[in-house]
């Protein structure tokens, strides 16, 4: 079976630094993976690599998603062959209206899987749907986006965003972050109601405390730039218990 | 001594005195500005000296064109002017409150129009002297339909010359659209408003004008006490476009609204230039003006706000942002306070930026096509200008100019 998505020895570097020296990492459909490591250690630089952000340069190695290497997509194609990255820090649009962006975004993968547009009515149909399971009410969907949200609706509008586009593999940077815990519990419940055989997610967080409600099936270690360590959850725990200190010299 | 804009009759069509006699000798005198005057040192147009222009002196006939089709769509009475010649039959079955006639041959309006319009700007002269097709709009009372001048043409070696004198009595209260899709060589309308007492002026100005077609406007508006102005503009068209627009402020506690957007792609030429003139206390002015510009195209934007001795407790804001979508791109920004009174609120700024290579990203990652997002953003940034129009029908016309000019990007 061809994995979603497997990472072969990835470098990768941000201007003149290297970040990442050599991950390996093979994702299968259903499958849920963490990412845990320090400040520093390459998390986000991981997942905007994946995503294809400008600035953030593939050195070596290769993303294969489905047995296609990504590395020559665009943002916007690798977001139409499946890939979603949930951000760290979700960016105001100011003048650009949430509805419209929405829409905008699953008709972009209507349209690459040569469906027809969607009809608006039915559109603001299914988002108040997705909504109210985030708790994202009208008047939060009719703002432009991410405007005058806080930090914990901000996180919500990612979700709904991963909950309409239906992405195959989809990438969760800090999304605990700046989160209180009810909050938290919102955002886990909606993403483990996105948990489907079909689809793959991985979770990139410092702390344990998301992957009680997140639960993995695997848990990496990243710290300067590599995997150190991988096992089940229980790894998580550990990391809870002693930090990050004895990693390096565990690798 | 640009001879060729003149027809070699015109002295003896105008007489040796008289308001339109004066403004010849004058532009005569004056010529195009040249490089070393101040006013004309981001936006050249001495070689419109060597262009072989004519005046037209008839109609073609025949009204097509989306502006046209906008003015059905806001249910206006359009005025028609045909390479700068007044399509007279449109002055039959105006609305209520509403009366026209030819401006020429009226000395008095001829030299209200003179006072109201900006003062040493070639076109306030020229216009005035090589008038192709004069009007005079009187209102009073609120006039329920708008009216839209419509300036179309195809002579692309024509000089049109539209002037216009529009007075607002007492109280009145006007919607009033300028739409300019012509393809003339150079198309110079001489605009002049008086808002009387306590009237009001609701004015939209779309600049859509052919490729080749150097648009220069001259517009003058006064505003009696508790009289207001709300105008916009939206300059896209055109090979090289001026819109210069002079308020004086004449009576306490009046208020000017004048905004703009600029866009320009290809080796446009787009400059939006305004003078404030606040001579007496209490009045108010605020523009927002927003300029988007590609390729290799210019934006200017000068602005001057003066403030008399006298013009105690004036409120006079502006704020300009340019929007580089090319590297190759230029902008020019003048914002001008000039503040003889001491007890006023004056503030200007003005930036210059790129899209947010961020905001790109986000929008790219959700699967949106790069050039899709770079519309929304464009989009994004001048949709707070259009929403400050409070005019809901004038605010329909802008939207799809503006939305065709950035669905006709890339390669267009």
């Amino acid at each position: 079976m061809t994995a979603l998505l497997e990472i072969r020895d990835l470098h990768a570097s941000v201007g003149d630094t290297p970040i990442l020296k050599g991950i390996n990492l093979t994702i299968n459909a259903g499958e849920v993976h963490a990412i845990m490591g320090p400040n520093g250690s390459g998390k986000s630089t991981m997942s905007y690599v994946l995503a294809g952000r400008d600035g953030y340069e593939v050195t070596g190695g290769d993303i294969l998603m489905n047995g296609e290497s990504m590395l020559e997509m665009e943002p916007d194609e690798r977001a139409r062959a499946g890939m979603f990255l949930a951000f760290q820090y979700p960016v105001e649009l100011p003048g650009v209206g949430g509805m419209s962006f929405l829409r905008a975004a699953v008709n972009a993968r209507r349209v690459e899987a040569g469906e027809e547009e969607i009809d608006q009515l039915a559109f603001v149909k299914i988002v108040r749907e997705k909504a109210k399971l985030l708790g994202i009410n009208d008047e939060m969907l009719k703002r432009a986006v991410n405007v005058g949200f806080s930090g914990g609706e901000k996180k919500r509008y990612e979700i709904l965003q991963m909950a309409l586009l239906e992405p195959t593999m989809a990438v969760l940077d800090e999304t605990d972050s700046g989160l209180d815990v009810d909050a938290l519990r919102i955002v886990s419940e909606g993403v483990n109601l996105l948990r489907d055989p079909g689809r793959a997610m991985l979770v990139i967080t410092h702390y344990q405390r998301l992957l009680n409600h997140i639960v993995p099936d695997y848990v990496h270690i990243l710290a300067g730039g590599k995997i150190r360590k991988t096992g089940g959850k229980e790894l998580a725990l550990e990391v809870e218990e002693s930090g990050y200190a004895g990693i390096d010299d565990a690798a | 001594m640009p001879g060729s804009m003149m027809q070699p009759d015109l002295s003896a069509a105008i007489g040796d005195t008289g308001v339109r006699a004066d403004a010849l000798a004058r532009w005569q005198d004056g010529g195009w500005p040249g490089p070393r005057v101040e006013a004309w040192r981001f936006t050249r147009i001495d070689q419109l000296a060597e262009r072989d222009l004519v005046r037209a002196d008839g109609l073609a006939g025949g009204s097509a064109g989306p502006g046209a089709t906008a003015a059905a769509s806001i249910g206006a009475h359009v005025i028609r002017f045909e390479n700068g010649v007044l399509d007279a039959g449109c002055l039959d079955g105006l609305p209520d409150g509403v009366t026209a006639r030819d401006l020429a041959g009226d000395e008095a309006a001829l030299q209200r129009l003179a006072e109201l319009a900006p003062n040493g700007h070639p076109v306030s002269d020229l216009s005035m002297a090589a008038m192709t097709g004069g009007l005079l709009i009187d209102v009073s009372g609120t006039v329920a339909a708008p009216l839209m001048l419509l300036f179309e043409g195809a002579l692309a070696d024509c000089s049109a010359h539209p002037a216009i004198l529009v007075r607002l009595a007492a109280g009145a209260h006007l919607q009033l659209a300028e739409w300019h899709q012509s393809a003339v060589g150079l198309s110079a309308p001489l605009i002049g408003v008086d808002v009387g007492t306590e009237a009001r002026l609701e004015q939209v100005k779309v600049q859509d004008e052919g490729a080749e077609t150097t648009h220069l406007a001259a517009t003058g508006m006064a505003l009696a006490e508790k009289a207001s102005i709300a105008g916009f503009s939206l300059s896209v068209g055109g090979s090289l476009a001026r819109l210069e627009t002079h308020v004086a402020f004449l009576g306490k506690e009046a208020d000017c609204q004048l905004s703009a957007i600029y866009m320009g792609r290809g080796e446009q030429h787009q400059d939006i230039t305004t003078f404030m003139d606040h001579a007496v206390a209490e009045c108010t002015s605020n523009q927002i003006i927003r300029g988007v510009l590609d390729d290799r195209s210019r934006g200017v934007y000068q602005g001057k706000v003066h403030v008399a001795p006298d013009a105690q407790k004036t409120d006079g804001q502006q704020m300009a942002r340019a929007l580089l979508l090319s590297r190759k791109a230029e902008v020019d920004a003048k914002p001008e306070l000039e503040i003889y009174a001491d007890d006023v609120i004056c503030a200007h700024g003005a930036t210059v930026g790129e899209l947010d290579a961020t905001q790109l990203f986000y929008l790219t990652s959700r699967g949106i096509p790069y050039e899709t997002a770079r519309a929304m953003l464009i989009e994004a940034f001048l949709i707070d200008t259009i929403e400050t129009i409070e005019n809901e029908a004038f605010a329909g016309l802008l939207r799809p100019v503006a939305e065709g000019w950035l669905a006709g990007g890339e390669g267009a």
